[in-house]
């Protein structure tokens, strides 16, 4: 077990290289930009600008730009936004985690039970009119674009309903912290919880239902029905079970990709301040410190969340050796 | 829009000093502030106290007085920070007037134009409780320069000023301060009769030895004025509170403010903006309301609405040295087709903003209407702006035997740029060419498009100009010296460079010294030969849009620093 | 004739005067299974029903509605109850200017946006666009994946380690965000390749993104299928017989890989669309003046509170297709392979 944690390990870190590298390929030989007058803002007079490709090392050949980068990135930790020079690219990150972070995690809990309960219903009324309606519904959630139905609630809950009591207390678009305001965080929030919860009802809903099917079919439900166990036992004590396995690698990912910055389009949509937003903005900007910083910590997340759900596999699934 | 970046406060790129068109104390453009007519200042009386809430959608470019360079920074800055001069802080054309702020008085310079004697106001001192001395100027000064700050050219004609690079800068020569007799004295290499102008921006202004010589980032400086940064977190928030060491030393140039409190919420979407000022939740919106909700908070918000003519024009530039805009017949056809009321509903509605075919903009020093591009113009051309001539374009085209090229239009991504870059782009395809729009972040539109070795042909340029001097329109944005090939920050993307054009704009400049009467002639005069020659497909001349909350009184309107925010009663 | 059936040599099972029992192959039982899915059927009509009608947009925009929906209208008129209206209204203080609403009528169907185009008809010009950029796309991700896969799969060793550490890297950026970083670098040039140049403003340029960015989502399942093929038994006597690679390849293992790309490509294409919506939505997918349903939720954007039309007709469009698409891609897969065995992962924000 341990030379697979180590091996995990090793791989994250390549896995992060490359990504690293592969943003900085991209751009660096971005056409028409100059990261020097990018930096040296508006009317420079030449040493300006001479001053900022030294201090920035932006003369040197490329793969020491790049060392010199992750070094700061990494080592040092104080490189700096191109398009702001006052402004370090780790603390924005940091005061961006928690908004993305209070996001995700309110949509998992969300989402986490709303799909067992669409899951479980689905399989165990199986047969009925209920099973395919419920699958609709789910296959609705996952068929709507998120920016979409997020632009949607906006018009409802901002504007058309907002004076009606369902809405009133939905607060403008924006974000409150927790430690300053738990209440008004929270109203910020419910809006987009459900949002984004939707479509990962509808996938992992229809996930859910697919796999307790299909581990009905097997060898060992049919031992435990043989034995005589009711079926509402078989169903949570023994098909739930196993089909949690995949439901919970899936969430894993999905959950790391999400943390790292993947919700970019909910909030950019309900103007949430999160890493999704960071992201976007920073690629706009095409301000390449921060646009690293971002997409390294994206990618720090997935990889994180690879290894971890298949380090649980292993424990969860001991039919799973790990290779 | 205004507040596009590096538009604002830039003089003359190129040349030396430049005659300012009226004396110091020039004053701005004419034409009312609505709502402005109260113009109390210098916060006192019940309306003291409260927290203003504004808000902004972007972070201001630096809260580094030596790096800013954005109205969203400078707002802030006027309030926090003091130079040797400053611009009346009320509203109105008054708003334009040329006040000593920490110098006591304005002086006249001495020595055949190149030298100034201020004397420091007594008494002043930083928010740390440091004393407010004349050598912090000179600091200050030699800090633009070691920070590579954007405005060193405003102490360009300082003896010294250039050998100084971002290692090192000794401004001793040029700059004598006597800390007992508080006294400043500058000498300049030459006259320049903007320079007590020049000092009134931000980039002068006094700062204390402590301050790094880099970007001070989310560490704010110690303040003079009666607001301090007490906190900034990008794309969330900044927090300003009062400044207990300040005094009021004059009323004019940093008056008190009423505001016990003043916080900005970064990060928004101007929709949400919107919505927040309509209920309440914030006092202000930074940028201007998106069109699409024009129509609801002028009718149901009418009193909270604040329109002012600001001295700024829109426009396409065309490049002269690309096809097919290297051809005038191309360019004078496009001016003859194009629909400014279009235009200017696009920007949101007749009263925000007024046709136009040329340069400068109304009320301006050698502003003279001249608009020979449009159906049954006026005598001389000399008349206003009616209808598009469509049939005199399309023959024009087919003159010049390019349709069926290709163009590439250039936008930004606000929804301004990308709606009017929309509306070129289809009125190109109407003309019989294939046309294609193209839209980037501010961040970077300007430094692509600016630079010639991207050969864009045709794109979205506006320009805000407040120092009431024809040359920051025309000497900066199109003279031979402003097109600076193969260059980020070259101003001139129509790549115009016109001999007769360039002497009449040299000799308009040299007349400034001696007869305004005679100068401003000569800008207008240079006005039409430029228009003649269409570097530009001129749209309009915008008004600025202020949405208030309905708690919001005394709201001024100064045509140098716009909204006056903390000469604002929030209670 | 013998009256005692006698049993029937290898070769001769089908002759012209014996009767035939017709087997079906893999393929025919799959249809017919398909054929009765009612839901996989009605969800191939509806999609087929928007294909048709977004392909037909130059009919509509010619014929029915009379406008043209890439030219700006800002100053145009309408007649309405006899009446003559604006497109773009500005009110009495010349504040605002409002886009008119939906007229329900062949013009101005579902209203103006902000350039005073016919919504309606752009609908009809964005489908089209989404859909080419969407079934595109999707068939590219899926030759790539093919090729990739199988030769994963199939070869082992180094070339599969190398070939899925790849894959997992550019499945490490989330898709969107590789997508975004992609577009935003190759907006202001466009692509060259050696002599193939992409122009910035086709469409080929977001087709040929998205298709690469869901290469390893495809490439994946591929695969796996392909190493389970390799360990199946008719393979192993196959090689024994001395079958050469190329061989076993098209024999064997390509038909299994077509059953996954079949499996996958409804989903793919439901995925591809919304990836393309999202990209277009931010604007750095489809520029003007084309126009796709993701552009035009962008365009409605600041319309939101007031002709809420704009933002909300491509939406449920996009709702319309990607869900005929996921049931008619439950049905293929409940076709080809009731088991279910084919799994596959993730999915973006």
């Amino acid at each position: 077990m341990l030379a697979f944690i180590v091996r995990r390990t090793l791989w994250m870190l390549m896995v992060m290289f490359a990504i690293s590298l592969l943003v900085f390929l991209i751009f660096f030989h971005t056409p028409g930009i100059d990261p020097a007058r990018q930096m040296a803002g508006r009317n420079p007079t030449p040493q300006t600008i001479a001053a900022i490709k030294q201090e920035f090392g932006l003369n040197k050949p490329l793969p020491e730009q790049y060392v010199l980068m992750m070094n700061h990135l990494f080592i040092s930790r104080d490189l700096v936004s191109y398009t702001n020079r006052g402004l370090k690219v780790l603390p924005q990150i940091e005061a961006a985690a928690p908004v993305t972070f209070s996001l995700v995690l309110g949509a998992a809990v969300l989402w986490i039970f709303g799909s067992i309960i669409i899951g479980v219903s689905a399989a165990v009324l199986r047969g009925t009119i209920w099973d395919p309606l419920l699958m609709v519904v789910a296959l609705i959630g996952i068929s709507a674009p998120v920016f979409w139905v997020g632009e949607v609630a906006n018009m409802l809950t901002q504007s058309k309903f907002h004076s009606s009591p369902l809405f009133s207390w939905v607060p403008p678009l924006g974000y409150t912290s927790f430690s300053s305001d738990p209440a008004m965080w929270a109203k910020h929030l419910i809006i987009p919880w459900i949002t984004l919860a939707i479509l990962y009802i509808g996938f992992y809903g229809r996930v859910l239902r697919s796999s307790l099917i299909e581990s009905q079919s097997e060898d060992y439900i049919r031992t435990a029905r043989a034995k005589g166990l009711s079926e509402r036992r078989v169903l949570f004590r023994h098909s739930l079970r196993t089909s949690m396995i995949t439901f919970i690698s899936l969430f894993g990912l999905d959950f790391g990709a999400l943390v790292g910055g993947g919700a970019l389009l909910t909030e950019v949509v309900f103007g949430l301040p999160g890493v999704g937003y960071l992201t976007y903005n920073s690629l706009s900007n095409l301000d390449l410190p921060v646009i690293m910083g971002t997409v390294v910590y994206g990618a720090f997340f997935i990889v994180l969340a690879n290894a971890l759900v298949d380090v649980g596999y292993a424990f969860l699934d001991p039919r799973i050796r790990p290779t | 829009m205004f507040d596009s970046k590096r538009r604002l406060f830039a003089l003359a790129l190129v040349g030396s000093a430049v005659a300012l068109a009226s004396g110091c104390g020039s004053s701005g453009s004419s034409g009312s502030s609505s709502g402005g007519g109260g113009n109390s200042s210098g916060g006192s009386g019940s309306h003291m106290g409260g927290t203003m809430k504004l808000q902004a959608t972007g972070n201001p470019d630096s809260l580094d007085p030596a790096i800013a360079y954005e109205v969203e920074s400078w707002q802030n800055l006027i309030m926090t920070n003091d130079g040797l001069t400053g611009f009346k802080r009320v509203g109105g054309p008054d708003g334009a007037t040329l006040v000593p702020d920490l110098a006591t008085a304005v002086p006249q310079a001495t020595d055949g134009g190149k030298t100034y004697v201020f004397h420091i106001q007594p008494n002043v001192k930083f928010s740390n409780g440091e004393p407010v001395v004349p050598s912090d100027f000179k600091h200050a000064w030699e800090r633009d320069f070691l920070v590579g700050s954007p405005g060193t050219w405003t102490l360009g004609s300082i003896v010294g000023a250039s050998k100084c690079t971002a290692k090192a800068c000794n401004l001793s020569s040029g700059v004598v301060a006597d800390d007992s007799a508080m006294t400043l004295t500058v000498h300049l290499t030459a006259p320049d009769p903007e320079f007590l102008d020049k000092v009134a921006l931000p980039f002068s202004d006094a700062v204390p030895k402590s301050a790094p010589n880099k970007d001070i980032g989310t560490n704010p400086l110690p303040a003079t004025g009666p607001y301090m940064f007490k906190s900034y977190v990008p794309g969330q928030s900044i927090t300003l509170v009062r400044n207990p060491q300040f005094h009021q030393w004059s009323k004019d140039a940093q008056p008190q403010g009423y505001p016990n409190e003043i916080v900005w919420q970064l990060g928004l979407q101007a929709d949400a903006e919107v919505t927040n000022v309509e209920n309440g939740n914030a006092d202000w919106m930074f940028e201007q309301p998106p069109p699409g909700r024009l129509n609801e908070i002028a009718t149901q918000y009418k009193s909270q609405v604040h329109i002012n003519p600001l001295t700024a024009t829109y426009w396409f530039f065309m490049n002269v040295n690309t096809p097919p805009f290297n051809n005038l017949k191309v360019r004078q056809a496009l001016n003859y087709a194009i629909d400014r009321n279009a235009t200017v509903k696009l920007y949101g509605g007749p009263a925000l903003a007024q046709p136009t075919c040329q340069v400068l903009p109304p009320n301006f020093p050698g502003y003279e209407q001249y608009c020979p591009y449009t159906a049954n113009p006026a005598a001389g051309g000399k008349g206003a702006w009616t209808a598009p001539d469509m049939a005199k374009a399309k023959s024009l085209i087919a003159a010049s035997g390019t349709k069926g090229q290709n163009v590439t239009v250039w936008s930004e991504t606000t929804t301004l740029s990308k709606s009017e870059g929309e509306y070129v782009v289809s009125l190109l395809n109407q003309l019989g060419y294939h046309a294609s729009l193209k839209s980037l972040d501010r961040g970077v539109y300007f430094d692509t498009v600016d630079n010639s070795s991207n050969k864009a042909q045709i794109g979205w340029w506006d320009w805000y100009q407040d120092y009431p001097a024809a040359s920051d329109f025309i000497n900066t944005l199109l003279s031979c010296g402003a097109y600076i090939p193969n260059d980020d920050h070259s101003n001139n993307a129509a790549e115009f460079c016109n001999k007769s054009v360039d002497s009449t704009i040299k000799t308009a400049l040299s007349q400034g010294a001696t007869s305004t009467a005679a100068a401003n002639q000569s800008w207008a005069k240079a006005d039409q030969m430029i228009t003649d020659q269409a570097p530009w497909l001129p749209m309009f001349n915008p008004k600025n849009i202020d949405f208030v909350s309905k708690r919001v009184g005394n709201y001024q309107f100064s045509p140098q620093w716009l909204f006056l925010l903390d000469q604002a009663w929030v209670q | 004739m013998a009256e005692v059936a006698t049993a029937p040599e290898a070769g001769q099972l089908a002759t012209a005067d014996s009767p035939q029992i017709a087997g079906k192959s893999p393929w025919g039982l799959a249809w017919r299974r398909l054929r009765r899915d009612r839901a996989a059927i009605a969800a191939l009509i509806v999609f087929v029903l928007i294909v048709v009608t977004s392909f037909a947009a130059p009919l509509y925009a010619n014929h029915i509605a009379h406008t043209d929906p890439f030219q700006s209208n800002v100053d145009g008129t309408i007649t309405q109850n006899g009446k003559k209206v604006s497109v773009l209204q500005t009110n009495a203080l010349g504040i605002g200017v409002t886009p008119i609403g939906p007229t329900w009528h062949s013009q101005y169907f579902l209203g103006a946006d902000s350039q005073g185009r016919d919504v309606m008809a752009r609908l009809l010009y964005g489908g089209r666009a989404s859909l080419l950029i969407g079934i595109g796309s999707a068939l590219i991700a899926c030759l790539l994946a093919a090729i990739v896969g199988l030769v994963a799969g199939f070869f082992g060793g180094l070339i599969d380690s190398i070939l899925s550490r790849l894959m997992d890297v550019i499945w490490a950026f989330p898709v969107y965000l590789l997508a975004i970083c992609i577009s935003t670098v190759l907006l202001v040039k466009g692509l060259q390749v050696g002599p193939v140049g992409v122009n910035p403003n086709s469409l080929w340029l977001p087709t040929i993104i998205i298709g690469v960015v869901y290469v390893p989502y495809v490439a994946r399942p591929i695969r796996g299928q392909v190493l389970s093929v390799r360990e199946k038994e008719y393979v192993e006597a196959a090689i024994a017989q001395g079958a050469s690679n190329l061989r076993l390849i098209f024999s064997d293992v390509l038909p299994n890989v077509v059953t996954v790309v079949i499996v996958l490509l409804p989903l793919m294409i439901a995925n591809t669309i919304l990836t393309e919506a999202a990209l277009s939505f931010l604007s750095i997918g489809v520029r003007p003046p084309n126009a796709s349903w993701g552009t035009i939720i962008g365009d409605g954007q600041e319309l939101l509170y007031v002709r809420p039309w704009v933002s909300i007709a491509p939406g449920i469009m996009i709702l319309l297709t990607v869900l005929s698409l996921n049931v008619l891609g439950d049905g293929v897969r409940d076709a080809l392979d009731p088991r279910a065995k084919l799994r596959v992962e993730g999915d973006g924000s």
